[in-house]
């Protein structure tokens, strides 16, 4: 289990608080998270007391110009950067407590990630790219094929299976990214500018292939982008200007 | 959240085979580090096998059972060895002699049929036959009865050396030593060098003891050889008739080596020649470890994006170690077998070129490969614990 005892007491900025106590609703809660760099010897701000949360079953786009932090703040949303303090709770875990195994962990099994790069491995083929995710859960590697196969067949491209990324259109190796996102049955996907190398027909075919999982399987989605169209498109939108976040609705 | 099971070893190996076919050219030059560092220690350890077998097989023509008595004088003595022992009185004195005889040594000229060529003139007692494992081609040895004749019994390759072709060295031919004539009533068959023997039977002519007087003014004893009988003590037995000797002679000491001591000192001397190699494959074997580091921290460096990919997807600080880890494994694996297969060759064309006989050493093989995956181990683990120190986000970041 990921939590190692700590149901203690944290003093976080001089108050008393409890962790792990049913008080933060919601798949994703973060609570005065900030995120600074050391960069040429100057504390570089990037994120300010952001307070977040996010229910399972959400549709947020993340709105910001670049060099706003919103990147960053997916980072840390997706457990790949830590903050420097606040408090996140991902779906009942305390993230200042887990070690990078247990980080590990829940990226493996809860969070799937989509790059606007697509960040494919150039080396496998698409198939082995899908099944990758479930070999560090220890599946078999027959079964992790098998379900690799199912899942690219799920997004169109199951005859590609063994193509190389080098092989495959924009779209399709977005597409297989998603799969690979969607291969561990997470409960978020974490898209960053999903849509930011494809043409716009693509794009729009991305798009619905992402609102149709999060509608159809209840897919908590949260995509970076600084296109207001798709914003249109998702549930809520968080804007993040200077470090700082605001919830577009609640202006 | 459950638990966590280790990556199945089918993916392990697939990822490495699949990364390692990509690594291509780069992996094919630190290959040949590690293909010379395994292969010389596979020969090596080998080679020295195969010299230490054959050392022995020297030996063992001769017998472990055998004794050989040398009388080096006492110091400032300048009396010289007597021409007889009662080798009788030693053999009853000391239980567990099979065969003793005496050896009396002189070299120079033998003539045949016009043709002259150098040879050992040996003074025998009968019993050299069997002290010396002599075994006869054709006629017999000299016996008790022959002490007054001039009979000998010649060596194979001495008895080709004074034949000819279409006039070989027959049975009842004479050979000429100075102005007496020698009838030939046996020919030896031929013998395996013995090292440790003072005369070389191939190239001998035996002469009876008391004939020696004939060829040479002053014969002395010069050795004397002991077989003794199965399941003795050798250590005592050559005590015993060094003792039994040195009581026959004033002026002499009788020193006799016993010929497992010499094959425990050539062992030990082949041995520490062995280590030596050893250390020479060694340190190739570092050289190419170095190699493997050198391209696996090139490799990671390559692939910080990868990294930071598999770790997105879920791939532990371990996971990313294993997988770098079992690439130099598998690589060296490609190389130590590469090395096992050249070192063979080596080792037998070094036997072959020697002219010893091949014989597979049992270590060579699980030490020359075992060796060499270590040190792809060792090398493998700084650069895959360098890249699985990463940070995701900094090796995601990376372009």
């Amino acid at each position: 289990m990921l939590f190692r005892g700590q149901h203690g007491i944290v003093e976080t900025a001089g108050v008393v608080m409890m962790t792990d106590t049913p008080a933060h609703p919601g798949l994703i809660s973060l609570q005065g998270i900030a995120k600074s760099y050391q960069l040429a010897g100057q504390q570089l701000a990037i994120l300010n007391d952001v307070c977040l949360s996010i229910a399972s079953g959400d549709s947020c786009g993340i709105l910001g110009a670049s060099g706003s932090g919103k990147s960053t703040l997916l980072n840390i949303l997706g457990l790949l950067d830590l903050p420097n303090c606040g408090q996140y709770h991902f779906a009942g875990h305390d993230i200042f407590n887990a070690t990078p195994d247990q980080l590990a962990a829940i990226r493996n099994q809860q969070i799937g990630f989509v790059f606007q790069s697509f960040n494919l491995l150039p080396r496998l083929s698409a198939l082995d790219n899908v099944a990758l995710p479930l070999s560090y859960r220890g599946v078999s590697r027959h079964e992790s094929v098998e379900q690799a196969l199912r899942m690219l067949d799920q997004v169109g491209l199951s005859e590609r299976a063994h193509h190389r990324p080098a092989d495959l259109s924009g779209g399709q190796r977005q597409r297989v990214a998603i799969a690979r996102a969607l291969v561990g049955n997470p409960s978020v996907i974490l898209a960053d500018e999903p849509t930011g190398n494809l043409d716009s027909t693509t794009a729009q075919e991305i798009m619905d292939l992402l609102l149709a999982l999060n509608r159809e399987q209840q897919v908590t989605l949260i995509i970076v982008t600084h296109d207001p169209h798709i914003a249109e498109r998702l549930e809520r939108k968080i804007l993040v200007r200077n470090g700082v976040v605001q919830e577009a609705g609640s202006l | 959240m459950s638990l966590r099971v280790e990556q199945s070893l089918s993916q392990l190996l697939h990822e490495a085979f699949v990364s390692l076919r990509t690594l291509g050219k780069r992996s094919v030059l630190a290959l040949l580090g590690i293909v010379i560092g395994s292969s010389s220690v596979v020969a090596l350890i080998n080679i020295g096998h195969n010299a230490a077998t054959d050392a022995a097989m020297i030996f063992k023509d001769m017998g472990t059972d055998t004794l050989i008595a040398q009388f080096p004088p006492k110091d400032g003595s300048s009396i010289p060895m007597p021409a007889r022992l009662d080798l009788q009185a030693v053999r009853q004195t000391v239980p567990g002699i099979a065969h003793i005889g005496a050896l009396t040594l002189f070299s120079g000229p033998i003539v045949f049929h016009g043709r002259t060529t150098n040879a050992n003139f040996v003074g025998s007692t009968p019993d050299i036959k069997d002290a010396m494992r002599l075994v006869m081609q054709q006629g017999r040895f000299l016996s008790n009865f022959d002490a007054n004749e001039t009979y000998g019994v010649i060596g194979d390759q001495l008895a080709q050396a004074l034949g000819a072709p279409g006039d070989p060295l027959q049975l009842g031919d004479r050979v000429r030593i100075n102005d007496y004539l020698f009838l030939i009533i046996g020919i030896l068959r031929s013998q395996p060098r013995a090292m440790l023997m003072p005369v070389q039977a191939n190239e001998s002519l035996f002469i009876p003891a008391e004939g020696m007087r004939r060829i040479y003014a002053t014969p002395q004893i010069g050795n004397v050889i002991i077989r003794a009988t199965p399941g003795q003590d050798m250590e005592r037995l050559a005590k015993d008739v060094a003792g039994a000797l040195s009581s026959q002679l004033s002026d002499h000491d009788a020193d006799i080596q016993v010929p497992q001591q010499m094959i425990d000192g050539m062992t030990r001397q082949s041995r520490t020649f062995a280590y030596l190699l050893l250390a020479l494959g060694a340190i190739s074997l570092v050289g190419g470890g170095v190699g493997v580091m050198n391209v696996m921290l090139m490799n990671v460096s390559e692939r910080r994006r990868e990294i930071g990919i598999r770790m997105a997807l879920g791939a532990r600080q371990r996971d990313i170690r294993n997988l770098f880890l079992l690439e130099a494994v598998t690589l060296t694996a490609v190389g130590a077998l590469c090395g096992a297969v050249l070192g063979m060759t080596a080792a037998w064309l070094y036997a072959w070129l020697s002219g010893w006989e091949f014989a597979l050493a049992v270590a060579a093989l699980p030490l020359g490969v075992g060796s060499t995956l270590l040190v792809g181990l060792f090398f493998g683990i700084y650069p895959a614990v360098s890249a699985s120190r990463l940070q995701p986000v900094e090796a995601l970041r990376d372009e």
